[in-house]
């Protein structure tokens, strides 16, 4: 082997080195097959003959093997070619440096400073071997040169003295000849001798021309240049081809088996596959699958699904859509299965079914509903809120219309269509004054002036101001005085009064005869001015009255819509009126409508201020409730649909976050309405609580007939009032009950 | 008996007198028995003439369950000796007498024993004897009678009475002791209330008066000197001769305070030091006399209409308001913001609660929804309920340690007499 090793190594020594060095690691390789060594040296002595001792070889293992395969033979094409391009590329190297030795003779003799050739062709070899001779070597010819006989000292100093140029004259020994020196080598020996470059034109310092280019490169590259090992092949890779060829060869590497085409598969099976069907953006959806048929559809089911006789006729009483489409038979083999009738039908209405139902795919929104609600405290966080009716005040005998309590919470005044308005203890139910007013009493209201403890009445078309007695000796007095009719100091005026004040009839008290029914009575907050509603009054519909002067005033020349309710501000010189579908703001100080909201709502029944002055609240007939924060909008802040009838009432408690409306229904809602000082803040409203308790009443008023039926008296809770200090709510109800609910 | 059954070892101890002396060996009982069965076995044990019941107390509080069911919530040991402490039951009362008046009775005073006192909304107050008798009628007031208070007597012969009217008034009456039907006249009137006067409260020593009205002021009143009485008396006998147009002696108030916000519902004087207030402004308050000084305030979460000071040492307040719970605070406590028991029974407002005048443990109620309950703070059952009016009752106090005297809206008086008890 070592021979053969040397060989080898002989034979690739003069060719090129890189070929030894795989070539030996063959060796090393091929070492335990050794009947291939004759093979081997052959190959690794010729490359170019590798193609067809490959595919001879090929040849020769695919018939000794039965299991080669013939697709083997593609993989093996691809990786001979790989190896063909490599071993030409080697190959083209090799030529490739030929040619460059060329090229390198023509760069010498370009590069040559010689012009001609030397005329001694003796080469390199010390001259002194030609001291003793008389020729000094030989020329092209091969003649000898003879050397130039010598001048003595006397005859070249001659020379030199009578040659100017004989100072740049060398002697050049190989040759035997003087050189005359140029101007050019003069100039260059002068530059060595200066210690410069000896050629003129080269520049060392020439300014560095950077030829990499460096913008968008972001990363600064070496500038070396290329090594040389880009340029030739790489033995690792040489080593691994010829690896790779070998084991092919030797069957060592097996190639995957193309892949079979299964030979059954689900005819209906890519029907599921809707991914391949939605990829490019199509929307299939999948018909939905026939039902399979089961034990029923046997021809011998079991007998537990076939139908009795009965059960046979009771499906004749069924309606057509509710009869079964198949009634289980049993039959003894199968040959005695009648073809199915139904085939054609049901394949018919299936085909229909799948072309003329449209399937579409569902969203399916994934929001939690709860997530949807809004947040709010629980109410039992918001307590304290009348929840309990502990208290009745009873002994009126018809609908209770109108009810108000006293400002500081001892009394309760209530007005009804039995005629009699009733003052209540708050504390016991105690009745402690009944007035009986001859008519029926619509809307009654206490003076919210503890100094001043007076109520206004609102009975059929009078406004009658009565005494309730509850002051003390000089507050009675004040309000005897008040109440005595002052005798008109300017009896002649031209234009008559508006409205008469007059002593009443039969009551201590004054009263104020309007042409029509007036509907509600309201005081302002400080208790001197109050205003009467009589929606049928025309232009003469809101009055304002001054109770210290005994003076009335109509300050509204007309009105949009049949008025409702009027309500003053608590603070500021402004006014509500409540139309039909509107309310309209006034302010009194200026004389000018300063704004007008749109309540959106069917007919307003009721209006009630927070103590605030800012928001507002509306009930309407339509048993909608309505929220206004004026500083906010002239648009309902919230509109609250609660109630299933007409909302009758609706309050706002003086100092507790509280407000609540009645309604036909026969029920109340508490609300928790919080006002925040902060003005970034809007109202927080929750439902609190709905009480319950109140009879149905009759709608129209009982009592004897002479009592006008006007304004109809609604069934249910007629009015709501809370409490000026405690967390209760008063209800009046038609069934002429005054409930107290308490917290 | 089931032979089955648990059986539990209990041993009786008693304060009772030795005629009522169980022997203190341990018994054992099956668990199913109940106070009536406890004190069946005392009965028999003791072979009394006739039956008398017995309460029974376990660690200091009465037993309203089963024992199995006390085992259970005290987590007892089932090998455990129980001790029970045996006392004489509360029996249902006796109807007494039952007195129609014209008018709501709205207000009863049961603090001496030889009469009591009812106030009414027909503006009168009665004095009635212990035989039923209607005795003086104290004619003066213009409006509802709101509140009596007595305030000791002079002499022998007649009883300071001073009671508070919804016509902003407090008028002093002298009535006779000694049975007598007749009709007083007040001998002083306390002007200076600017609203109705809802409560009255005198001082044990019988030279102050308290009231307190809905134009939330407490105003302390002085009770003229024994010297001026007489004098007062003459001049009633003057003005008996000179006719009724003779003006009453009028008495201004020499302290007010003001530190309640709404209508003070209640007071209570139970030393001369100082004085309880409630009111509707959620809060109950104590007054130093002597300095004028508020030194309590305790919130509750609901208006106040009726306090009563009482219990062991007088350190436990009991409020009943705008709601069917009567709380008991202890003053002890004053930064406490829930009270110390909390007895829920009644249905509706609790329109009086008075504590018993001997006994620190019991207590009486009147609620708007009829009844009249009894209350052992050692329970939080009720001891007894009376459905004493077919109304409202409105007002309700003790008469001689066992009988309850309660006035409603269905305008009865009655007196209801309970079997006589040790209240101690």
């Amino acid at each position: 082997m070592a021979a053969s090793d040397d060989d080898a190594l002989q034979v690739l020594s003069g060719d090129d080195q890189d070929d030894g060095a795989y070539s030996s690691d063959f060796e090393e390789e091929e070492a335990d097959s050794g009947e291939e060594e004759a093979d081997l040296d052959e190959e690794e002595g010729d490359f170019d003959d590798e193609d067809e001792e490959d595919e001879d070889s090929d040849e020769e293992d695919g018939a000794a093997d039965g299991n080669v395969e013939a697709n083997d033979s593609a993989n093996h094409e691809e990786i001979r070619e790989a190896l063909l391009d490599y071993i030409g590329n080697g190959n083209a190297g090799a030529d490739g440096d030929e040619e460059s030795d060329d090229r390198e003779a023509a760069d010498e003799s370009d590069s040559s400073e010689d012009e001609a050739p030397p005329r001694n062709t003796v080469g390199e070899i010390p001259l002194e071997f030609y001291k003793d001779e008389e020729h000094i070597g030989y020329d092209r010819a091969g003649r000898k040169l003879k050397k130039q006989a010598r001048k003595d000292q006397l005859d070249s100093f001659l020379d030199r003295s009578d040659d100017p140029k004989d100072w740049h004259k060398v002697y050049d020994e190989y040759n035997d000849e003087y050189v005359e020196l140029t101007k050019e080598e003069m100039g260059m020996i002068s530059r060595i001798r200066q210690g410069k470059l000896p050629h003129a034109e080269v520049d060392a310092y020439q300014p560095y021309v950077d030829w990499f280019d460096w913008d968008g490169k972001g990363h600064p590259l070496s500038n070396a240049p290329e090594p040389k090992r880009r340029f030739i092949p790489s033995k690792w890779e040489a080593k691994k081809v010829v690896k790779l060829v070998r084991a092919l060869r030797k069957g060592w590497i097996k190639l995957d088996k193309p892949k079979e085409k299964p030979r059954f598969y689900l005819m209906w099976g890519d029907d599921l596959k809707v991914n391949e069907k939605t990829a490019n953006g199509l929307a299939y959806i999948p018909a939905p699958k026939a039902k399979l048929p089961g034990h029923e559809e046997s021809y011998n089911p079991p007998v537990e699904y076939i139908p009795s006789e009965e059960e046979i006729n009771s499906y004749q009483l069924m309606y057509e859509e509710d009869r079964p489409k198949f009634i289980p038979k049993k039959f003894d083999s199968l040959r005695h299965v009648p073809a199915y009738a139904e085939f054609i039908k049901e394949i018919f209405e299936r085909c229909l079914d799948l072309y003329l139902c449209p399937r579409t795919r569902k969203k399916r929104l994934n929001i939690d509903p709860d997530s949807l609600l809004p947040k709010l405290p629980k109410p039992k966080d918001l307590q304290p809120y009348p929840t309990t009716c502990f208290l009745e005040y009873k002994g009126h005998t018809g609908a209770v219309s109108s009810i108000s309590a006293d400002p500081t919470g001892e009394w309760l005044l209530s007005g009804s269509r039995d005629g009699t308005v009733r003052v209540w203890e708050v504390q016991t139910g105690r009745c402690k004054k009944v007035w009986d007013m001859g008519g029926s009493v619509f809307c009654v209201a206490w003076n919210p002036n503890p100094a001043l403890p007076v109520v206004a009445i609102a009975v059929s078309n009078d406004v009658v101001l009565l005494d309730p007695e509850v002051g003390d000796e000089e507050v009675q007095l004040n309000i005897a005085k008040l109440l005595a009719v002052q005798p008109s100091t300017s009896e002649p005026t031209e234009n008559t009064p508006l409205i008469g004040w007059k002593r009443h009839d039969k009551l201590r008290g004054i009263q104020l005869s309007h042409q029509q029914n007036v509907v509600r009575v309201s005081w302002h907050n400080k208790g001197d001015y109050f205003v009467s509603v009589s929606p049928d009054g025309n232009n003469r519909a809101v009055l304002v009255h001054q109770l210290s002067k005994q003076q009335s005033q109509n300050p509204f020349r007309k009105h949009h819509g049949r008025v409702a309710d009027v309500l003053f501000h608590p603070a500021r010189p402004f006014m509500f009126v409540a139309t039909k579908m509107h309310v309209r703001v006034y302010n009194l100080a200026k004389q000018e409508l300063s704004k007008k909201l749109i309540t959106g709502l069917q007919e307003i029944s009721s209006m009630a201020l927070h103590s605030g002055g800012d928001n507002l609240i509306l009930g309407s007939k339509g048993a909608k409730l309505c929220w206004f924060d004026m500083d906010l909008s002239v648009k309902p802040y919230k509109t609250i649909k609660n109630h299933k009838e007409d909302i009758n009432a609706v309050a706002f408690h003086k100092s507790y976050p509280l407000f609540a409306s009645c309604s036909d229904d026969l029920s109340t809602h508490v609300f928790h309405g919080m006002v925040y000082s902060d003005l970034m803040q809007n109202p927080l409203i929750v439902p609190l609580k709905i009480l319950h308790g109140h009879q149905k009443g009759e709608r129209s008023p009982s009592g004897s007939s002479m009592l006008q039926s006007y304004p109809a008296t609604s069934p249910g809770v007629s009015d709501i009032k809370f409490h000026p200090t405690q967390p209760w709510l008063f209800t009046a109800g038609a069934d002429s009950v005054i409930k107290l609910f308490c917290n | 008996m089931d032979a089955g059954e648990r059986q539990v070892q209990v041993r009786f101890t008693t304060r009772l007198g030795s005629d009522l002396r169980v022997e203190a060996t341990a018994f054992s009982l099956p668990v199913h028995l109940n106070r009536y069965g406890l004190s069946q076995i005392i009965n028999t044990l003791l072979a009394l003439d006739g039956p008398r019941p017995f309460d029974f107390l376990f660690d200091g509080e009465l037993i309203r369950t089963t024992l199995e069911q006390l085992y259970l919530s005290k987590n007892l040991s089932a090998e455990s000796i129980l001790v029970l402490e045996y006392i004489l039951a509360v029996g249902p009362p006796e109807l007494q007498s039952s007195q129609p008046e014209k008018d709501w009775v709205s207000a009863v005073n049961g603090v001496n024993p030889s009469l009591i006192l009812s106030g009414s909304y027909d503006s009168f107050a009665r004095a009635w004897f212990p035989d039923g008798t209607c005795g003086s009628v104290l004619k003066g007031h213009s409006d509802a009678i709101t509140s009596i208070a007595v305030a000791g007597s002079s002499n022998d012969t007649d009883l300071d009475v001073i009671t508070s009217s919804k016509d902003k008034t407090l008028r002093l009456w002298k009535v006779p002791l000694k049975p007598s039907s007749s009709t007083l006249s007040s001998v002083r009137i306390f002007k200076g209330h600017a609203a109705s006067v809802q409560c009255v409260a005198a001082n044990p020593s019988n030279t102050q008066v308290c009231s307190g009205s809905w134009d939330s002021t407490i105003k302390l009143w002085k009770i003229d000197s024994e010297d001026e009485d007489n004098e007062d008396e003459q001049a009633l006998k003057k003005r008996k001769l000179d006719g009724a147009k003779q003006s009453i002696a009028q008495v201004t108030a020499f302290t007010t305070h003001k530190e309640h916000t709404q209508c003070v519902a209640a007071l209570e004087w139970p030393e001369d030091r100082y004085i309880f207030s409630a009111s509707w402004d959620h809060s109950f308050r104590q007054w130093d006399v002597e300095t004028s000084i508020n030194t309590l305030t305790m919130t509750c979460s609901k208006a106040l209409h009726c306090l009563s000071v009482g219990g062991e040492g007088s350190l436990l307040v009991a409020t009943g308001g705008a709601d069917p719970v009567l709380r008991i605070w202890d003053t002890r406590m004053p930064g406490t913001v829930v009270p110390v028991l909390q007895l829920t029974s009644h249905t509706s407002w609790i329109s009086s609660c008075k504590w018993h005048r001997q006994s620190p443990k019991h207590l009486l109620t009147s609620s708007y929804d009829g009844t009249v309950k009894m209350w052992d703070i050692r329970s939080k059952v009720p001891l007894q309920t009376v459905e004493a009016h077919k109304d409202k009752v409105l007002c309700t106090d003790w008469w001689r340690e066992d009988t309850v005297v309660s006035g409603g809206a269905d305008c009865e008086f009655k007196l209801f007499k309970y079997t006589p008890i040790e209240w101690l």
